[in-house]
């Protein structure tokens, strides 16, 4: 009895405790930084970012904090937007026996790709140190209509935090990989019927009898939700920009890396262009591509495609498009805002800007140099890496 | 010579369908002219730069670097330029010396790499060398001046390696600085993407078994050799006696059993001799233990390949002495995912070095071309803790040395092979050009001011 007298004074006392300690973490975060990269904004130097519920309350030179807020120091560092990986397939369990495609169909839309999401996975844990904050997760390119692509944080303590769109759009893929022998489509150009197909039967569809892979289509068609083409050669690209003119797609390009071959045609349309890891390649000719593509109008986003490459070489990514000839601040767009627009979640993250998420990266120098090292990443406000001294 | 006439004469051996008549009689002159200046005008060259990163030493600051006979024949800041000499202005530049990919795959075809042969270190990969392949020269346009190639990681014992100078020449043998640079080797790797602690067991005792054969062979060759010098001896005293005293009849001696040199376990015993290096491929820490198991029982020169997961136990490969060559240190050079790089770290070459490890980077890269990345390899090595000197030395005289080339290339210094590149600015900033590179004092690459 008195046991129990005894356990129940001190749950009494540990609660207020909790409490109190609840309300001390600190909602209110201020960092001083040497050079801010605001993307949308520019260079401040010597400024201060105020961070108040996970959000960016204030961004401002003259480093004034009210003295209730807790300060980090970084005078001599640079800060900077979470990276934006825009193509990955992280947190999927994906080890080397797995597959992320449902390959016996052709035509998969009605899978979502945040279905298969662990956000405690191993690899997305090991990968906070790159300092990519937010990823489009994608199903593979086994299927030519595939399932539907997701946009997601890589820490959050809850999902809302975490996941900013669970549907982002379906993933078609023109690319080889499509090609089954043993289903349809068995070539390129009864892949590019079989979405024709499917995209006309839309017309039909009746909602009385529903159709989860109608709807989805239907979508894409009458309502504009995003398609996400993969592509490589010239000639699926030129497939790709045909099925946009023909159906009014809202689409955006995964890989498209000849494109810089018909820039023009992509441009016109506005079509954004997710670009393939530059690590994959090694010509001069192929490492100037992006550039060629950026520099003819096109809007692009860096990826890793990892496990294909590491989501810490999606920085190395920009940095060696720069050492080919992107400009500068070009390139810390698409890694930034640019992706974040493409994504279509730029209202929350992609600039340091007041009223969007305070994920920051800092970094002990320039972001575009690969000398450069991440310091520290703060998601919703949260410190979720800090770099170990060895 | 003048470099602009060499980027003509590049030009036109690139396109030579472009060119007109016209051209093609003024390349001929330049050609002709191009073999008289080279062969009997060399005034010497210098040039004046800004900063000299000579890595051997401190760098120097507003110096000159006077390069006579391909070679350097003084540095400094007080340097007396003769008068016929050819200046180039490098004021506001940096000059280093020519870099060196270590683990390099230019010139060596695809096919090459996949021998199917498991203990083969017979096999020399200069015979696996097409000197025509077109890459190079986007190499070469990055600083790198020399690579080392090394037969690949599918047979235990793959061949020996060699050091390659990317001077453009078509006779491989001018290509070549040094053959038998190492015997490569590789445990542990997986195929298909899975692995076996037995596979891996029966690779470290395959080479294990190699080894303690060549032991035996060598043995029993010191033998073979004894005797044969004894017969020599022998035979030539029957011989004298016979023709002097024919009377005496003394036993004529019995030719011992000829030996069957074998050319494997010859270039093995240079390993056994530490006459060259083995050069190991190891990843993971069982097969790096494994490896230094062999180094204590043979004491053999060894320098460990790869060595992904050396940070680990970088106490043990210290202790050995061993030096290794970290790559890539980026695991988005190669085709992911690996078992052999599932623990890879980027601060691997920089834990490696601060252990006091001699370590060299290179890009290990999915195809020859990809030996243009090796000044990105050493500057995320200097991202990862591993110190901008240090980093910049992993790809010059570190790989140098341990290649045993370190007389000729691998810094500025007076008697070395004047193999410099000109850069616009640090070599591991993003936005710094190479503007020239110089083989043995030759222009081999002038960039063109819109590039």
């Amino acid at each position: 009895m008195k046991k129990i007298v005894l356990l129940s004074i001190l749950i009494l006392l540990s609660i207020p405790c909790c409490m109190v300690k609840a309300a001390d973490a600190p909602e209110n975060l201020a960092i001083r930084a040497g050079r801010i990269w605001t993307v949308t904004d520019g260079i401040i130097t010597d400024g201060v970012i105020i961070i108040k519920n996970g959000k960016i309350q204030a961004v401002r030179k003259k480093p004034d904090v009210p003295a209730e807020i807790e300060v980090l120091d970084f005078s001599d560092k640079d800060v900077m937007p979470g990276l934006i990986d825009a193509h990955c397939h992280i947190g999927l369990s994906l080890d080397i026996y797995s597959e992320i495609d449902e390959t016996v169909l052709a035509v998969t839309p009605d899978m979502q790709i945040i279905d298969a999401f662990n956000p405690l996975a191993d690899d997305v844990k090991k990968v906070l140190r790159s300092g990519v904050t937010t990823v489009l997760l994608a199903p593979g390119n086994k299927n030519p209509i595939g399932g539907q692509t997701a946009v997601v944080k890589l820490f959050g303590k809850k999902t809302k935090d975490r996941v900013l769109k669970r549907a982002a759009g379906v993933k078609f893929s023109l690319r080889d990989e499509a090609l089954m022998p043993d289903r349809r489509p068995t070539s390129r150009a009864g892949l590019l019927a079989l979405i024709r197909e499917e995209l006309n039967n839309v017309k039909a569809y009746k909602e009385d009898k529903p159709d989860l892979r109608m709807e989805v289509l239907k979508s894409v068609v009458d309502a504009n939700f995003p398609v996400y083409i993969s592509t490589y050669t010239v000639d699926e690209i030129t497939s790709a920009v045909a099925l946009v003119d023909e159906y009014n797609l809202n689409a955006v390009l995964i890989g498209a890396e000849q494109g810089d071959e018909i820039a023009d045609l992509i441009a016109g349309r506005n079509i954004p262009v997710i670009y393939s890891p530059l690590l994959l390649f090694s010509r001069d000719k192929d490492l100037k591509r992006v550039v060629n593509m950026a520099d003819g109008g096109i809007k692009v986003a860096f990826s890793s495609s990892a496990p294909e490459t590491s989501l810490s070489d999606l920085r190395t990514s920009a940095i060696t498009a720069v050492k080919y000839g992107l400009d500068k601040e070009v390139a810390l767009k698409s890694l930034t805002i640019n992706a974040a627009q493409i994504l279509g979640v730029s209202k929350r993250v992609g600039s340091i800007q007041r009223g969007k998420d305070a994920d920051l990266v800092i970094l002990n120098g320039d972001p575009l140099q690969p000398t450069s090292t991440v310091e520290m990443v703060i998601i919703n406000g949260d410190i979720v890496y800090q770099r170990q001294k060895i | 010579m003048n470099p602009v006439k060499i980027e003509v004469l590049i030009n036109f051996m690139e396109n030579p369908v472009v060119m007109g008549h016209k051209n093609i009689i003024l390349i001929s002159s330049m050609l002709l002219l191009f073999t008289f200046t080279s062969a009997f005008g060399d005034q010497g060259i210098a040039i004046r730069a800004g900063h000299i990163l000579t890595i051997s030493d401190n760098p120097i600051e507003n110096g000159i670097i006077l390069i006579k006979g391909g070679k350097i024949e003084a540095l400094g800041q007080n340097v007396v330029l003769p008068e016929d000499v050819r200046l180039i202005d490098a004021n506001d530049k940096f000059v280093i010396p020519g870099l060196i990919d270590a683990q390099s795959r230019l010139f060596v075809m695809d096919s090459e790499l996949d021998e199917s042969r498991t203990i083969a270190p017979e096999l020399n990969i200069l015979d696996a060398i097409d000197p025509f392949i077109k890459e190079y020269r986007e190499v070469l346009a990055q600083g790198v001046t020399a690579v080392c190639v090394a037969p690949g990681s599918h047979g235990l014992i793959g061949g020996r390696s060699a050091v390659l100078k990317l001077n453009g020449s078509k006779n491989i043998d001018r290509m070549v600085l040094k053959a038998d640079a190492t015997v490569k080797a590789a445990v542990g790797m997986s195929t298909g993407n899975t692995s076996s602690s037995l596979a891996r067991l029966e690779h470290y005792s395959s080479i294990r078994e190699a080894l303690i054969a060549t032991k035996v062979y060598m043995q029993t060759k010191e033998k073979a050799d004894r005797e044969m010098a004894e017969y020599n001896r022998k035979k030539a005293e029957y011989e004298k006696k016979d023709s002097g005293k024919e009377t005496e009849k003394k036993e004529k001696p019995k030719r011992p059993a000829r030996f069957r040199s074998s050319p494997a376990s010859d270039v093995l015993a240079q390993v056994l001799r530490k006459e060259i290096p083995l050069q190991v491929e190891a990843h993971r820490v069982t097969d790096i233990l494994n490896v230094l198991r062999l180094a204590d029982e043979f004491g053999f020169t060894l320098i460990l390949d790869k060595c992904t997961e050396g940070y680990l136990i970088a106490d043990e490969i210290a202790r050995r002495k061993a030096s290794v060559i970290v790559g890539p240190v980026s695991t988005s050079f190669v085709d992911m995912p690996r078992l052999e790089y599932r623990n890879h770290d980027m601060s691997n070459a920089s834990i490696l070095s601060k252990n006091g490890i001699k370590t060299a980077l290179g890009v290990s890269g999915r195809d020859g071309a990809s030996s243009k990345f090796i000044t990105l390899a050493a500057a995320m090595a200097a991202a990862n803790g591993m110190d901008k000197d240090a980093a910049l030395r992993a790809i010059t005289l570190t790989p140098a040395e341990m290649f045993g080339v370190a007389d000729r290339i691998g810094s500025l210094q007076v008697g070395k092979d004047a193999d410099l590149v000109i850069l616009n600015g640090h070599p591991l900033d993003t936005q710094t050009r190479v503007e020239m590179v110089l083989i043995e004092g030759k222009v081999v690459f002038e960039r063109k001011s819109q590039q």
